[in-house]
């Protein structure tokens, strides 16, 4: 397991798009301390190697296609709503390249 | 004036004209409104007023017609705020109700306010959300949790506001409040109830809850709660029973297995001994318990195995609240600064922890070892657990270690109350069974409960059960008198 630091945390945080405060920074790693700890006990068991990983309790698939009935779409008012940014009835989002 | 009646008490006064759904929803708007545990984030008074002035003639064979209730602030409730008790989403209003409070809605039940959360519904405390602290109705002195993250939802359902109320469950996050607030509270199999329009934490865990105060009414909420639903397609094709019909049937299933590490983990002696009498009583009713042993290494890894599995799904699982998809759009110059102000401004020190919590789990040097790990384990303990159930119908415990602890009271972490004793409720959310709380005492006026848990899609079976203890504790509808002060 990668060590754990304030730098990787940061990192961590960075990479996550968000900033901390330094004493939440430190809060985090007294947190990281005791989840390590509690880690270590699913770490020590060497028979959990047997099992498979298990992502959803149980399988819960759907296996045919819904009826392709017709449907009103949103109204541009309302799809427009919760934006803070309107120009032309479309919404202004940053500009990602530069 | 109509404080703490049940559904059915609510719907035979509806059914003999001796009150109007507008009366019942502008005393539940009153109380709300005086309600001093912090539960509420949105009241909708004129909302409510509206649908229940216009619901017409009296429906006799529908329980939920003209009842108010209340729906926790993490699901979508379409013209209506809804924030998730995270800044992140101040002045978010959906544009759609999510399948629970549609199906309520079709059902004529009034929904009146949406309730405070632990923030994004991650926390078991009921202290994280954005308005602050939520408290427990019993404890006028307002220095008891009421626990979490349904935290508002319970308050308004122990306090009397309400008959029901509608939660969520991640880990325990229906059923651990009930025990602190005298409640049932009630998680279905994993699939049972839609979660569209239910904001995901750990999709692979979470469930709608209910909060009730008899299982009566939790049985008649989760009929109309229960089926498939073409949007999400988690939720089952299998065909829902009539539980309210059936329930007072005799319980055919009558083998109830006791976890014996876990009880042992329990130190408070008031909990032990009410535990114990409605054991007396479930034997008195013919059900044959057993105590079953599982390894203390195995419950001591429950809560690091959720802990991993829940902080790595929410990183994931959040990444939209973006400040452009969701959440205050900035004025930053670029893409990513746009992003990072929205994010450090809008989440909490408690989220950003486990989202970096699940971010250094995934991470590939790390993911073998930790996220992945807790997959094996996950499996692990799921099949502990379905092979109980192969020799026994339910597993019975007491839901929590003690009463409702009192704010800023802190755990020792990697002890075994905390580890096995306070976390062993996820059970049911790593094996996706129905699982349901009921109050079985008091200790000092703070109310403990009691965990039964079934076999998947055998609620009907889960609920006689439940009522069988609710005869047993003679428990049933009781809730904070003056809850609000």
């Amino acid at each position: 397991m990668k060590e754990y630091n304030i730098e990787v945390l940061k990192d961590a945080a960075k990479r996550l798009l968000f900033d901390m405060s330094e004493s939440e920074y430190e809060t985090l790693l007294s947190e990281f301390d005791i989840v390590t700890k509690q880690m270590s006990i699913i770490g020590s068991n060497n028979e959990i190697e047997k099992y498979e990983p298990m992502a959803f309790p149980f399988e819960c698939t759907t296996s045919y296609l819904r009826e392709d009935v017709p449907e009103e779409p949103l109204s541009r008012e309302e799809a427009l709503r919760n934006s803070k940014r309107k120009i032309g009835g479309q919404i202004k989002l940053p500009k990602v390249v530069q | 004036m109509y404080e703490g009646k049940s559904i059915l008490e609510l719907h035979e006064l509806l059914v003999a004209k001796k009150v109007t759904p507008l009366d019942l929803v502008k005393d539940a708007i009153e109380a709300a409104k005086k309600d001093d545990n912090n539960a509420f984030e949105y009241i909708m008074e004129s909302e409510a007023i509206e649908i229940a002035s216009s619901l017409g003639e009296v429906e006799e064979n529908n329980p939920l017609w003209g009842i108010p209730f209340v729906i926790k602030d993490n699901m979508s409730t379409k013209d209506v705020p809804t924030t998730g008790s995270s800044n992140v989403l101040n002045g978010y209003i959906p544009v759609f109700d999510a399948t629970v409070v549609e199906k309520l809605k079709a059902a004529k039940a009034v929904p009146i306010g949406k309730s405070t959360l632990d923030e994004l519904a991650m926390g078991g405390t009921g202290t994280s959300g954005h308005l602050g602290m939520t408290y427990n109705p019993y404890d006028k002195s307002h220095t008891r949790l009421v626990g979490g993250s349904s935290c508002g939802s319970a308050a308004v359902t122990a306090a009397g506001i309400v008959p029901f109320a509608l939660a969520s469950d991640t880990g325990d996050s229906t059923r651990k409040p009930a025990s602190f607030a005298g409640l049932v509270g009630f998680k279905p199999t994993w699939g049972r109830f839609s979660r569209y329009g239910l904001f995901p934490f750990a999709p692979s865990l979470d469930t709608v809850g209910i909060f009730t105060r008899n299982v009566e009414d939790c049985a008649i909420v989760s009929e109309v709660l229960s089926g498939r639903d073409e949007r999400d397609s988690t939720s089952s094709t299998k065909p829902v029973e009539r539980y309210f019909q059936e329930m007072k049937k005799p319980c055919v299933s009558k083998k109830i297995a006791v976890i014996k590490e876990i009880v042992e983990a329990i130190k408070d002696k008031e909990v032990l001994e009410a535990f114990n009498k409605t054991i007396t009583g479930f034997k008195a009713r013919g059900y044959i318990i057993s105590e079953v042993s599982v390894s203390v290494e195995l419950l001591s890894s429950l809560f690091p195995t959720y802990f991993v599995i829940s902080c790595a799904e929410a990183t994931s699982n959040n990444a939209n609240m973006d400040g452009i998809k969701f959440g205050p759009l900035s004025s930053g110059a670029t893409f990513e600064d746009v992003v990072t102000e929205a994010r450090t401004k809008g989440f909490s020190e408690l989220i950003k922890r486990r989202f970096v919590i699940g971010s250094f789990a995934l991470m590939k040097e790390n993911q073998n070892e930790l996220f992945v790990r807790a997959q094996k384990n996950r499996r692990r303990i799921v099949e502990t657990i379905n092979n109980i159930l192969m020799d026994n119908d339910f597993i019975y415990l007491p839901a929590a270690p003690s009463i409702a602890p009192k704010l800023g009271e802190a755990s020792d972490r990697l002890s075994d109350e905390y580890l096995i004793a306070d976390n062993h409720l996820v059970l049911g959310n790593f094996a996706g069974l129905p699982s349901i709380t009921l109050p079985i005492g008091f200790e000092d006026g703070m109310p403990f409960g009691a965990n039964l848990m079934g076999r998947a899609f055998e609620e009907t079976e889960l609920f006689k059960v439940s009522y069988d203890l609710e005869q047993i504790t003679g428990l049933a509808n009781v809730y904070a008198e003056g809850g609000t002060k």
